[in-house]
């Protein structure tokens, strides 16, 4: 197999989904409203979707390191922690797991 | 398009930890290129073109399993559908739709992780913004890749493993921020996580296109739960 057209090829289908609705940005605020909304709400549908099952499944038979991680940073931040505390928080959190309970 | 240090100096800021999540995570992406038997500029050229880290994994996974180009691209493609209406959903937060360079960069940068931080900015976007925080994020994801080619995951393996947790915190965060806010966010973002995983993990479905039935299963859930009022619009 060619690698560069393979690598060319997927770099395509990569950017033409992200860049064309950039181009349609106009016609999509003129979309019925309830489309409107389905675009601003899009982000928050987006999150469970993009944490679930993902951030277990990285983590394979140690799935609960993932899950403490994800917890803990979503209690940060809902006590209004920084973004970058949670982080901090969230990455000890699972390390401490992978050496506390390693398989 | 109006240059505004400040404007770029908050996205490298918001961008950090994506910078730590995709560095990490593209130096396992450049030693599998390398295992694959990719050049260094093979290697390199597939991060700094593609910039997508679910679509790069696949493209190597097929590609290693001898599938045809054919199929390698048309899975390609359906695992970054959902840009389509991240993409969609980005432009309306624009602060200026007009200029052609702007939207060429960050339809380019429309990631998953840049999608969600700018999308929770709560503000129209500028086009430096959005410089700044795509920047960082490819920066990230180049550099990891050419590091990770030519030096392997050189840290230790637990905290190359727990590394791996650094962009779902993020998700995470952005998630209990939303919540506090709007405790409706719970249930929208409750939603798609349960049908993901149901759909992964129990029907078997692949990753691509249950992300997609998800996301915009939980977005018209969204859009009957939520007020006009409480999204913005007139």
């Amino acid at each position: 197999m060619n690698k560069l057209l393979l690598i060319v090829s997927c770099a395509a289908v990569t950017m033409l989904p992200r860049i064309i609705p950039f181009f349609a940005s106009s016609a999509l605020s003129r979309l019925p409203k309830f489309l409107r909304k389905c675009m601003i709400l899009l982000p928050v549908a987006a999150l469970g979707a993009l944490i679930f099952p993902l951030a277990l499944t990285d983590f394979g038979p140690m799935w609960y390191a993932g899950l403490v991680g994800v917890i803990t940073a979503f209690i940060t931040s809902l006590l209004k922690g920084p973004m970058i505390l949670a982080i901090i928080i969230a990455l000890v959190s699972t390390t401490g797991m992978l050496v506390a309970f390693p398989l | 398009m109006h240059i505004n240090g400040k404007e770029i100096r908050e996205g490298l800021h918001d961008g950090s930890p994506i910078f730590l999540g995709y560095f990490t995570t593209a130096l396992a992406f450049g030693l599998l290129t390398r295992t694959s038997g990719f050049t260094f500029v093979e290697g390199v050229l597939t991060s700094m073109i593609t910039f997508a880290g679910s679509g790069q994994f696949l493209m190597m996974n097929l590609y290693n399993a001898g599938s045809l180009l054919l199929s390698i691209i048309v899975s390609v493609f359906f695992i970054n559908s959902r840009y389509i209406f991240m993409a969609s959903s980005l432009s309306q937060r624009l602060a200026d739709p007009s200029s052609i360079p702007g939207r060429l960069m960050c339809g380019f940068g429309t990631v998953d992780e840049v999608f969600t931080v700018a999308s929770f900015k709560g503000r129209k976007l500028s086009y430096s913004y959005m410089a700044g925080l795509i920047f960082i994020s490819y920066i990230g994801w180049v550099s990891g890749t050419a590091i990770g080619y030519l030096g392997g995951t050189f840290l230790p393996d637990v905290v190359q493993k727990a590394a791996v947790i650094t962009v779902y915190a993020m998700f995470a965060s952005l998630l209990g921020g939303e919540a506090r806010r709007k405790l409706k966010a719970i249930l929208v973002a409750s939603l798609s996580a349960l049908l993901n995983s149901l759909l992964i993990l129990v029907a078997g479905l692949s990753t691509g296109l249950s992300f997609l039935i998800s996301m915009i299963s939980a977005t018209i859930f969204g859009a009957l739960i939520y007020t006009d009022k409480e999204v913005g619009i007139e």
